[in-house]
């Protein structure tokens, strides 16, 4: 880790939409995963069982909406994305590491720095 | 310790041995012609009773066991009077009745009007020679949920009578189960009326739980009751029944209470694995599950204390409704949630009575 707390991750060129990369930050490791052209970074270490989430799938997330009485409940996929834990399939978003059905759960979830092409992580101080 | 006695006691379910006899006299026609005509006297009750009410698994007397008076499937008409008798017996100073009969409905399955036409006569026949405010008993109306405009019809009829504080659904054999949107406008009106659901297991079918085969009412019970009560519970939590209704107070009755927390953590570990099917959900199952309210009834004081306190803490002693089952032969009386060791006497208070006062405004 650099002074500044950034750990470099790689080229941004690099990366396409769903692709993840896994670095050390201190004595974690995080997953900087890319998405809608964004990127995000977690700890990759599922709350569940340990697995490695940030190694799962990308998607947005599905959710669904009440819109009257006796209608099906109407489903589509949100601006939201999602990674899903590819052991037993707990799912977070990717903006706050949230699981998607319980707030309480939580994934640590760490900044992303994209300077000159590069992509970090800031590990903070 | 309070002494239940001393107590104002709400019984939240009191099955009204209810009989063709006097109900069929209330029945619209051609049901009413059609019932009379049915040689219920020349063959006895049973017999016709038993044409309509599927058997189950041995007998609940216990094969002579169980000696009170009129607590098996009445073989004479029911008489009103009885249910004085019996709270005065059990010192039960506010009752609800449910119909012992719609219980067995759950095993029908045509569309041909006998559940909607049995449910206008009770109704009637209720309001006209059984409930009476003043004495203390109340009723819950029974919803023939497999036509939804005859539900809304029941709704209509018991709207104004303040006797009847609630709908009650026989959570056997309901085809698809109750959460799906089918049932949609039953609750929309229930929230609409504040009027509290009360899911209530039934026994049609035992025989024939999940396997047929089962020999003895000993396995039968244990299993059929709970598995009745318990897809409800998956269904209306998971279809999100509380999240369209949010102010619709829902009751389940009549399997005790260990299973709950064995059945929500089970749900909660699914829940998290995948919670997009669930869409309406906004968290855990458990939280809207242990919203709901529980009959007490067959309280499992058998089980070890620390069982059952862990159990009342899950659920919540604001989520429990003190109910009897009386007079079926296996009815809990207000002393077994008075002697529960493990409550407070504000708990027992508010389990035997108020409780119930803020669901059913009783
Ligand atoms: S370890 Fe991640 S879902 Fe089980």
């Amino acid at each position: 880790m650099s002074a500044d707390g950034l750990v470099e991750v790689g080229p941004e060129s690099e990366f396409e939409d769903g692709d993840h990369a896994i670095v050390e930050v201190g004595p974690a490791e995080v997953g900087v995963i890319k998405a809608d052209g964004e990127f995000y970074a977690l700890r990759n270490q599922c709350p569940h069982d340990g697995g490695p989430v940030c190694q799962g799938n990308v998607q947005r997330e599905l959710v669904g909406e009440f819109t009257g009485t006796g209608e099906r409940v109407d489903q589509y996929y949100s601006d939201n994305c999602i990674v899903s834990c590819p052991w037993h399939g707990w799912s977070f978003d990717l903006e706050t590491g949230k699981h998607i059905g319980d707030d309480r759960i939580r994934v640590p979830t760490y900044d992303v720095v994209v300077e000159d092409g590069i992509v970090y992580v800031d590990g903070g101080d | 310790m309070i002494d239940a006695a001393e107590e104002r006691v709400i019984d939240c379910d009191w099955h009204y041995q209810d009989s063709f006899t006097e109900v069929a006299e209330y029945m619209p026609e051609p049901w009413r012609t059609k019932y009379k005509d049915s040689f219920w006297e020349e063959t006895g009750v049973t017999q016709a009773l038993s044409s309509f009410f599927p058997t189950s698994t041995g007998d609940r007397q216990n094969y002579g066991k169980v000696l009170r008076e009129h607590s098996n499937y009445p073989d004479e008409p029911e008489d009103p009077e009885r249910v004085r008798e019996g709270m005065d017996f059990l010192d039960i100073d506010v009752s609800l009745q449910i119909s012992h009969l719609i219980l067995a409905t759950g095993g029908i399955n045509a569309d041909d009007e006998r559940i909607q036409a049995f449910t206008r006569g009770y109704i009637e026949y209720m309001l006209e020679e059984v409930l009476d405010p003043d004495e203390g008993i109340y009723g819950l109306a029974p919803i023939p949920y497999g036509d939804i405009d005859a539900s809304l019809e029941v709704l209509e009829r018991v709207e104004d009578e303040e006797t009847f504080v609630g709908a009650c659904f026989v959570t056997a054999g309901a085809s698809p189960p109750l959460g799906n949107r089918k049932y949609d406008p039953i609750y929309e009106r229930c929230e609409q009326m504040d009027f509290p659901v009360v899911y209530h297991t039934g026994g049609s079918g035992l025989d024939e739980y999940v396997r047929a085969g089962y020999q003895e009412m000993i396995e039968t019970h244990t299993l059929g009751f709970l598995e009745s009560n318990m897809s409800q519970i998956v269904s209306v939590a998971c279809q999100g029944v509380p999240e369209k209704y949010p102010d619709l107070d829902i009751v389940f009755m009549e399997s005790g209470v260990t299973y709950i927390p064995g059945l929500v953590s089970r749900l909660d570990e699914e829940y998290l694995k995948r919670p997009e099917e669930a869409p309406l959900l906004d968290t855990r199952p458990s939280e809207y599950i242990t919203d709901f309210y529980f009959g007490t009834q067959p309280l499992e004081i058998s089980a070890r204390n620390d069982l059952l306190e862990l159990c009342f803490d899950m659920i919540g002693t604001d989520r429990l409704l003190y109910a009897s089952d009386y007079p079926h032969w296996d009815f809990d009386s207000p002393s077994v949630i008075n002697d529960l060791p493990m409550l407070d006497d504000d708990d027992r208070r508010a389990i035997l009575s108020g409780n119930a006062e803020e669901v059913f405004g009783v």
